[in-house]
C-alpha cells in the first residue's frame, strides 16, 4: 500500500538577491580606498658609517648646496650644468666608494633643491653621501 | 462585445550571474590594490626630470607641510622614533625581500627636519624610495 506523504516538501533556496548589492558595495569601497597610481621618484641607498673630515678622500666629488647656489667641487653651477658634470664622471661604471658623491647642505635648504640634486646624482649612477652639520662627518 | 486583454509576457533582466561578476571584481581589487594610508596628509611632492617609476614598499615615511613626521600613517615624535618604527617593520620582512622605504616629503620642508629622518631610515637599514613628480 502506498503511503502518501503528509506534507509537501517546500523548495529550499538560499536568498541570493542581495548578494550582488553587497559585492558592488565592496567594489565601491575598494575603488575609493585604494591607489592605482604608480609612484615615481628615485631610489638610493645611503652609505652607512662615519668618517671624519680629514679622512675624506680628496677626489670625492662634493656638491655644496645652500638656499641660493649649488656648487660642484667649489664651482658655482646651474642644475643643468651639474647634471652634465655628474654624467661626465661616469659613476655608473664605477663601484663601491668611488660611486659616492658627497652632498653638503648649509643653512636653510628646502627639500625641493635637495631632491633635485639627489635625483641627479642617482640618475648619473652615483650614491649620495650626506655631510651632516652637527658632527661634521659623513655617513 | 468583450475584448480580451492580451496576456503580456513577463520581462525580467537576468541577474543571476551579476553576483558572480561582482565577486570576481571584488577579489581582483583585494588582490591588486594598495591601501592609501596617508590620504589625509598634505604633501606637495618635489619635482625633478630625473625620476622613474618606483614600486610600492612595506614602509612609508611622510613629512607634511607642517614638518610633522608619519611612519605608515602614524604620527611619530622624532627621527629616533622613525628609526625604531622602520627597523621594526623591516625586521619582520623575509631576508630576501627588498628593504625599501617610501619617503615622501613636502617640497618646502627645511633640511633641519628631513635630513635627520633620511639618516634614521638609513640607520634602520632601509633603501630610500624618494617620491617626486616629473618636471
Amino acid at each position: 500500500m502506498a503511503i502518501a506523504r503528509r506534507y509537501k516538501t517546500g523548495e529550499t533556496r538560499v536568498p541570493t538577491d542581495s548578494l550582488s548589492d553587497i559585492a558592488f558595495l565592496l567594489i565601491i569601497f575598494f575603488i575609493l580606498t585604494t591607489s592605482i597610481r604608480q609612484i615615481t621618484g628615485f631610489s638610493t641607498e645611503m652609505p652607512a658609517g662615519e668618517k671624519k673630515a680629514e679622512q675624506q678622500a680628496d677626489k670625492t666629488p662634493t656638491i655644496a648646496v645652500n638656499n641660493q647656489t649649488i656648487r660642484f667641487n667649489d664651482e658655482v653651477v646651474t642644475m643643468d650644468a651639474l647634471r652634465q658634470r655628474l654624467k661626465s664622471l661616469r659613476l655608473d661604471l664605477k663601484s663601491g666608494d668611488r660611486r659616492v658623491v658627497m652632498l653638503e647642505a648649509t643653512g636653510s635648504v628646502p627639500y625641493q633643491t635637495y631632491y633635485e640634486v639627489m635625483a641627479a646624482v642617482s640618475a648619473a649612477g652615483g650614491v649620495v653621501g650626506v655631510v651632516t652639520e652637527e658632527k661634521s662627518a659623513k655617513r | 462585445m468583450k475584448i480580451r486583454r492580451r496576456r503580456r509576457a513577463e520581462l525580467s533582466v537576468p541577474v543571476t550571474s551579476m553576483g558572480d561578476i561582482a565577486f570576481l571584481l571584488t577579489i581582483f581589487f583585494i588582490l591588486t590594490s594598495n591601501f592609501v594610508k596617508e590620504a589625509s596628509i598634505k604633501v606637495a611632492a618635489p619635482k625633478s626630470p630625473d625620476v622613474a617609476a618606483l614600486q610600492q614598499a612595506p614602509v612609508s615615511v611622510v613629512i607634511d607641510e607642517n614638518s610633522v613626521v608619519y611612519v605608515n600613517g602614524r604620527r611619530v615624535a622624532d627621527a629616533d622614533a622613525v628609526e625604531s618604527a622602520v627597523s621594526a617593520v623591516l625586521q619582520r620582512l623575509r631576508p630576501e625581500a627588498q628593504k625599501a622605504v617610501v619617503f615622501r616629503c613636502d617640497r618646502s620642508v627645511d633640511k633641519s627636519v628631513f635630513e635627520p629622518v633620511l639618516d634614521a631610515i638609513s640607520r634602520a637599514g632601509g633603501t630610500i624610495f624618494a617620491v617626486g613628480e616629473k618636471k
